[in-house]
C-alpha cells in the first residue's frame, strides 16, 4: 500500500477526506481531468496548478502505443515525462481497446485485438497492463477488468464479473512496484444487484436510476477506511448525488469535451457559447467564476472564438475544469464545515433545468431516504417566463 | 499623430527606441506576432505577457468577417474586446483578400471581391478600410495599398505605386480619429528603385506617423529583398518609425535592423510551430524527427521560457505528432524566441555592442562559416565587420 485515507468529516454516508498518495496530498471528494496522452488537451502545468487538479488520469492505451511504456520508464516515468509534480492515476487499457477496437476480443487469457500501428494480432494480458503501467509509474494503477456495457443484458454481465475476480488476482501476482504504485480493483457486474474500490461498468448509457442504485450498493459494502472511485462520472449532478451516497474520486472526459463544443459548465447547468445570442454578450461566463477566464474574458469574444478557433475550446476547457476543481473542493469542505446538506440543496436550487428536474422527480424521495438529504419538490406549472409545460423546482430542507 | 518615436542608441544605419503608442511603450527594433482572429494561437492574454509581447497584429478582413468591426465597436474596440492591454496594429484587409480570394480585382475604386459569406460582389474602398479599423481602435492601422507580388514585372508595379500614392490620400481624409491611431502609410514600387524613391518622397510628404515597406517577403530572391530594405530605410525619414511587412526569419530581422528598420510582422513564428519546429540559437530544431523521441534536453538548453524549463524534447516529441499542444507549447517558445531576439536587438545598439551581437548570432547560426553571400552584402551597406563569422572565399584564381 502506497497511499494514506484519512477521512475528516462526514455526513451521513458522504466523507471528506484526505488521500495522502505518493506525489501528492488530495483532498476527497475529487474530480479527475483526463490526459488522454500525457497531457491535458491546451493547458500548461502551470495551468492545471493554478485551477487546482490533484490528479490526472492518463490513459495507458494512448500512452503504450505512443511513446510507449518503455520509453516513458527510460525517461524517468510519467510524472518527469510531463512534468507534472502533483499525483498520475493510470487506466489498464482495457477500456479503451474495448471501445476503440471493434476487433477487440475478450478470452480468458485478456483482451486480443489487431494493433492499430501495424495490424498484427496482440494481446493485453492483466500481466502486461500491470507491467505497462509500473513502468509508466503513476500514484494509482487500476487493475485490468473485463468491462462491459451496462446496456448489455444476460450471461456475459455474470462471466465479466467472476473474469474480473480472476483477473485481479493475477494483477496483484505482477504488481512489481506495491510500495510505490496503488493498485485499484474495479467492482463489476451490470446492473444486477446479486452480483455486485472503483466501481466500474457505470456511466456507460444506463438510466440514471439505475445508475445511482448500483453506486449506492457498492459504497454501501466497499471498506469505510478505502478510496472509493466511480470511474467515468461525470455530470456535475451525478458527482454531487455519488458524493452523498459515499464516493470519494470521479473521472471523465466531460468537461473537456463539451468544452471543445462551445459549452461551459456554470451555476445553472451549461451554457452554450456557440448560441448567437453570446455575440455582444459582455458578462463573463459565470459572473459569480473566479476563474482566469472568467476575470479576462466575455462571453462575446468567447463566442467569437468558439466558432472558429481552438482558442475558445481552450479557454473553456480551463474554465469547465476550474469549475470542476471547485465543485470539488467545495465538496470537501462543506463535508467537514459540517453544511453538506445545504450545499446540496444550493446546488440543486441553482441548477434549474429541466433534466435536473426530471431526474429528480423520479427518485428524490428514495434518495432522500438513501442520503438522509430530504428534498421537497413542489411543481409549479407555467411561470410568465414563456417556459409553457415545464416545471419549477423548489427546493428545502426539512 | 499618437505617437512618440525617441532613437536612444545608434550604431550606424540601425538605431535603439522608444515607440510611445497610446497603449503600450514599446521598444524597438521590436517583432510583432500576428494574431488573426483576435486571438494568437492557443496563446493566453498571461502568457501573451510572460512572452513578453509588446504589439499584436490583427487582421482586419479576418475581424470585419467575424465578429464585424461594428460589434467590435459596440462593444468597445479590439483592446476590450480580447483584454489584450498593450499595443494592437491591423493591416488595411487588402493583403488577405489578394491572397485569400482568387476572385479579387483591383481597380481605382478599391479590392472588389466575393464575399465568402454569401458570395456577394463587395467594395473595399480605401474609406472603407479606414472605417472599419477605426471602429476595432488599434493604435497602429494601416492604409489600403495597391500591392502587387514582387515575382511580378511589367507596368502593373507602377500601376499599382501610383494608386497607392492616391489611396493614401483617400485614407487620409476618412481617418476620423488622427490622435488616437496611427495612420501608417506603405512604401510599394515592386524590385524598381526608381519606383520605390517616387513613392518614399510621395509618402513622406504626407507627414504620416510611420511608414511601412510593402510589396516584400513575397518569394523574391534575397539579394533584391534586402536591396529594396536598404535603399527605403536611407530615404525615409529619421524621426519616424520604419515597418517592414510580412518579416519574417530571424537572419532577415537582423539584417534589417542593421539596415535601420524597426518593426516586423510574420506568421512564421507561429505557423512553423504547427509543423512541429523551434526556433533555436543555431536556426531550427524540428521536433517531429525521431531522433527527438528520447532526448531529455530542453528544446534549447539556453532558453529561459515556460517550456523550455518545464518540458523535454521528448514530451514535446511525443506531442506534436499527435495534439495541438505540441503546437501550442512550441508557439510559446518561438515567440519567447522572437520576443528576447527583438529585446536583444534593442539593448546591444543602445549598449554599444550591436556588432558583436550581429557577429555571435551569424557563428551560432552558420558555425562553419558559411554565411550566405546577401547577408554579407548587406552587412557591408549596413557598415558592420562580420568578417570574422565567415569563412575565408577560395579564390577561383588560387
Amino acid at each position: 500500500m502506497a497511499l494514506r485515507f484519512e477521512v475528516l468529516g462526514r455526513f451521513n454516508r458522504a466523507r471528506a477526506a484526505n488521500l495522502t498518495l505518493p506525489h501528492f496530498l488530495c483532498q476527497t471528494p475529487l474530480f479527475m481531468p483526463v490526459g488522454t496522452q500525457g497531457t491535458i488537451k491546451g493547458l500548461t502545468t502551470n495551468q492545471l496548478e493554478e485551477i487546482g487538479c490533484q490528479i490526472i488520469l492518463g490513459n495507458t492505451y494512448h500512452l503504450a502505443l505512443r511513446p510507449t511504456s518503455e520509453l516513458i520508464d527510460e525517461l524517468g516515468g510519467l510524472h518527469k515525462f510531463m512534468n507534472w509534480p502533483r499525483a498520475l492515476l493510470t487506466d489498464s487499457g482495457g477500456f479503451q481497446m474495448v471501445s476503440l477496437l471493434h476487433l477487440a476480443d475478450i478470452t480468458e487469457k485478456g483482451v486480443t485485438f489487431q494493433s492499430p500501428v501495424d495490424g498484427k494480432p496482440m494481446l493485453l494480458t492483466p500481466e502486461e497492463s500491470i507491467q505497462i503501467q509500473n513502468r509508466i509509474g503513476a500514484d494509482i494503477i487500476m487493475a485490468l477488468d473485463d468491462v462491459v456495457k451496462t446496456t448489455i443484458t444476460g450471461p456475459r454481465i455474470e462471466e465479466a464479473m467472476y473474469r474480473t475476480l480472476r483477473w485481479i488476482d493475477r494483477c496483484i501476482a505482477a504488481h512489481k512496484r506495491p510500495n510505490e504504485q496503488n493498485l485499484f480493483g474495479i467492482v463489476q457486474g451490470g446492473l444486477d444487484p446479486v452480483l455486485s474500490y472503483a466501481i466500474g461498468g457505470l456511466a456507460g448509457g444506463e438510466d440514471k436510476d439505475s445508475f445511482w442504485r448500483v453506486v449506492a450498493q457498492c459504497t454501501a459494502a466497499l471498506p469505510e477506511d478505502k478510496p472509493r472511485y466511480v470511474m467515468g462520472v461525470g455530470y456535475p449532478l451525478d458527482i454531487v448525488v455519488c458524493s452523498a451516497l459515499g464516493a470519494d474520486m470521479y473521472d471523465c472526459v466531460y468537461p473537456t469535451r463539451t468544452a471543445r463544443f462551445g459549452t461551459a459548465l456554470v451555476t445553472e447547468g451549461v451554457l452554450k457559447l456557440k448560441h448567437n445570442v453570446m455575440a455582444d454578450d459582455t458578462r463573463p461566463i459565470d459572473p459569480t467564476c473566479a476563474c482566469m477566464v472568467c476575470k479576462n474574458y466575455t462571453r462575446a469574444y468567447i463566442h467569437c472564438l468558439v466558432t472558429k478557433d481552438a482558442m475558445g475550446s481552450q479557454l473553456l476547457s480551463y474554465h469547465n475544469l476550474f469549475y470542476m476543481m471547485k465543485l470539488s473542493r467545495d465538496l470537501h469542505s462543506s463535508i467537514i464545515e459540517g453544511r453538506f446538506p445545504q450545499f446540496v440543496c444550493d446546488f440543486l436550487r441553482k441548477m434549474v433545468v429541466l433534466y435536473a428536474f426530471f431526474s429528480l422527480c423520479h427518485i428524490h424521495h428514495v434518495i432522500s431516504v438513501v442520503t438522509g438529504i430530504f428534498v421537497y419538490l413542489r411543481e409549479l406549472s407555467c411561470w410568465g417566463q414563456g417556459m409553457s409545460g415545464s416545471m419549477i423546482v423548489f427546493v428545502s430542507i426539512r
